[in-house]
């Protein structure tokens, strides 16, 4: 299954049964306090907390690693590079380089706070399914318009990524081999352009579709979800764990 | 029957989409340089599968391909040998995607290493042997239906393929541009494997033909037999020419 | 381009997120209901777009093509990038929550800003000074986002200089193909259709 099918949000754990608008909310309450932790203490109870999220979601192994390498990149590149920028004692010198202590210090803590962010977007947000997740923002007040924009740019992704697919093997059928060199770039950006038309067009369309069926420019509610006391009782947890990490940053500072 | 060696041969082909029982079982063909051999069947039946496998474009779950003679066991050698076969799609829309006709016509050319003034001028020389050097300038995407399935087969002859692969060839088209690619297509000293759910069109441009039976090819004969049909203006002069 | 979440210090990511719901608020506010079909599906195009490697050298990097985008859409791009922010972390779990801000004025604030600036250029009679506008709009668009990228990271702490450079440096070489790739889109479209450029949209 290709990820656009968002094969995360198919599983079966008890994460998969809560209301989506509450597992958002819990993202919310505890993105604040990862992405403001200064310390490594702070930092791992996220991880840990992350980690236990993502448990409760029975993840399939193969997916997670994909993303968490994915996500490390940048990690690994802050890793080279912001041990470069920090002041004071050295760990070593590799020439006129200096890796400092400080900014490999640095590097663990976002490293840490990047994984646990990693965990809490997977278990609570990529659990979503895409089509539920306009629906959810709308019941939390974005607006409406924003809400629609989200569900019709959904519904057609698969769609469009097929014409793209289709597009690129009309050219490799005629011997398309990308490389890098103008042809290539031009062919792609021909491609695209294609793409851009046809979608054009598949608006129009829709657009015409939508009058024919009575479309006036009002957007209405869509459709409603149930929230239990399962719900409320996982926001108060999420409450708690975003309120420890908080506390467990503010520790550190005053120690 | 010559003895050249085989452009396209397989044997044991068995190939499928995921979740369902596979369309092709077991299937042999070989197309010989000159050979025209026509495929019918209705559709579903997995001629498009067959053509899409031979092409590299679907891998098949068993079965070997053999392209001029050589084992295509991955990307690479498909994409050698793509550049001697010219695979004409069902939707002509789908296979056009240049702001020119020129610049569609000149762009499999290119991928074979001619430089840009010598694409060009294969392009115009492919146009003029369809009589399409007046469409050179126009845009693909606004041309009708029969135009663009007469520009995309420019953009395949522009290769100079040894082997032409057409799927469908004559999804959506009129009688007149029908008869046109009949004239082109045996205007050329070229094998052929087309596929089909037109019998007709089919006996035209091949001289075998053929058809898919349980994931396999059967050679079908050709019988012509008198229909009795109603239609209306009977009495007024008419053919059945289509 | 993307920031991951955890990174940023806590007045980096108000300030972008404050940047995002003004350039989003704006971009809603100009968008017909009409038009919703059209930003929507562009929106989807282009996110799809993004998901194509195309070969750098002996690597391969993923198309922005944020200056496109801004042409198309005008003000519409904001909500288009945040859509597509927000199907990428619903997807492919990639991003997060108080970054999203930042991430949606690193690549949308430069695409309004130079969609609106080649205007004269893209609507030109001229085809060749329309590819001129395409290569400016696509190279400068990538370029600031690349700025912008780097100066969040100062901003958050002077240990990211180096990390902010090696960024600046890196998206060079990208913007150069990028204003080529955006170049050939835009005579593409004002010779198939034109209609896409002619600012329905922007």
């Amino acid at each position: 299954m290709s990820d656009l099918e968002a094969p995360l949000s198919q599983g079966s754990g008890p994460i998969h049964r809560l209301d989506p608008r509450a597992r958002l909310l819990a993202m919310l309450f505890f993105s604040i306090p990862v992405a403001l932790a200064r310390s490594d203490a702070s930092a791992l109870a996220a991880l840990g907390f992350g980690l236990l999220a993502l448990t409760l979601t029975r993840p399939a192994p193969g997916l997670i690693l994909r993303r968490l390498l994915a996500v490390n990149a940048f990690t690994a590149f802050l890793w080279v590079f912001l041990p470069l920028g920090g002041q004071g004692e050295a760990l070593f010198h590799l020439g006129p380089l200096v890796y400092s202590r400080e900014g490999a210090r640095l590097a663990l803590l976002l490293t840490l706070k990047t994984n646990a962010a990693f965990l809490a977007v997977t278990s609570l947000v990529g659990t979503i399914a895409p089509q539920d997740l306009g629906r959810a923002l709308q019941a939390l007040g974005l607006p409406e318009k924003f809400c629609h924009l989200l569900l019709m740019a959904h519904r057609y992704l698969f769609v469009i990524q097929r014409e793209f697919r289709r597009l690129l093997t009309a050219a490799e059928a005629r011997g398309f081999k990308p490389r890098t060199d103008g042809h290539t770039y031009r062919t792609y950006a021909w491609l695209l352009g294609m793409l851009l038309v046809k979608s054009w067009d598949r608006a129009e369309r829709v657009h015409q579709a939508m009058l024919c069926r009575g479309f006036n420019g009002r957007f209405h509610s869509l459709a409603e979800f149930s929230y239990g006391a399962r719900d409320t009782i996982f926001l108060m947890l999420a409450g708690l764990a975003s309120a420890a990490v908080a506390g467990l940053s503010i520790l550190e500072k005053t120690a | 029957m010559n003895d050249a060696e085989a452009l396209i041969e397989t044997r044991g082909l068995v190939c499928g989409y995921p979740g369902r029982e596979p369309v092709l079982r077991g299937l042999d063909l070989t197309l010989r340089p000159g050979e025209r051999r026509g495929l019918v069947g209705p559709n579903g039946s997995g001629k498009t599968t067959l053509l899409f496998a031979l092409m590299g474009l679907i891998k098949p779950s068993e079965g070997e391909i053999r392209l001029f003679g050589r084992a295509m066991t991955g990307p690479k050698e498909f994409a050698a040998a793509r550049l001697r076969l010219g695979f004409l799609f069902q939707h002509a829309d789908d296979q056009l995607f240049s702001p020119s006709v020129l610049d569609d016509v000149a762009f499999g050319p290119l991928n074979q290493g001619l430089s840009r003034a010598e694409a060009r001028r294969r392009a115009e020389e492919t146009l003029e042997l369809l009589g399409l050097s007046d469409f050179a300038d126009r845009v693909p995407y606004r041309l009708s239906g029969g135009e663009q399935k007469l520009v995309a087969l420019a953009t395949v002859l522009s290769m100079r393929p040894e082997a032409l692969i057409l799927d469908e060839p004559t999804t959506g088209l009129d009688r007149e541009t029908k008869a046109r690619i009949v004239d082109i297509l045996n205007g050329l000293d070229i094998a052929v494997l087309a596929v089909s759910h037109e019998p007709d069109f089919l006996s035209k441009i091949t001289n075998r033909l053929y058809s898919l039976r349980d994931g396999r090819l059967v050679e079908s004969t050709v019988e012509p037999h008198a229909h009795v049909h109603v239609h209306a203006e009977g009495g007024l002069p008419h053919s059945h020419d289509d | 381009m993307h920031i991951s979440e955890g990174i940023l210090s806590a007045p980096v990511l108000l300030t972008g997120a404050a940047l995002a719901v003004a350039g989003v608020a704006v971009g809603l506010k100009r968008l017909p209901p009409e038009r919703m079909p059209q930003a929507a599906i562009l929106s989807s195009a282009f996110f799809v777009a993004s998901l194509v490697h195309v070969p750098v050298g002996f690597t391969s990097a993923h198309l922005i093509l944020n200056g496109l985008l801004g042409a198309i859409l005008g003000w519409a791009a904001f909500p288009a990038i945040l859509v597509a922010l927000l199907l990428q972390a619903v997807l492919f779990q990639f991003g997060g929550l108080t970054v999203l801000g930042m991430n949606t004025t690193t690549m949308a604030l430069p695409a309004v800003l130079c969609a609106l600036a080649c205007r004269p250029l893209l609507l030109s009679p001229d085809n060749r000074r329309a590819g001129l506008g395409g290569f400016i709009c696509g190279s400068l668009a990538v370029f600031l986002s690349g700025i912008l990228v780097a100066l969040a990271l100062i901003g958050t702490g002077e240990t990211f200089t180096h990390a902010a450079w090696a960024i600046f440096l890196a998206n060079l070489p990208i913007c150069l193909i990028e204003g080529f790739v955006t170049a050939a889109a835009v005579v593409f479209l004002r010779r198939v259709k034109p209609e896409v450029l002619s600012g329905a949209l922007a």
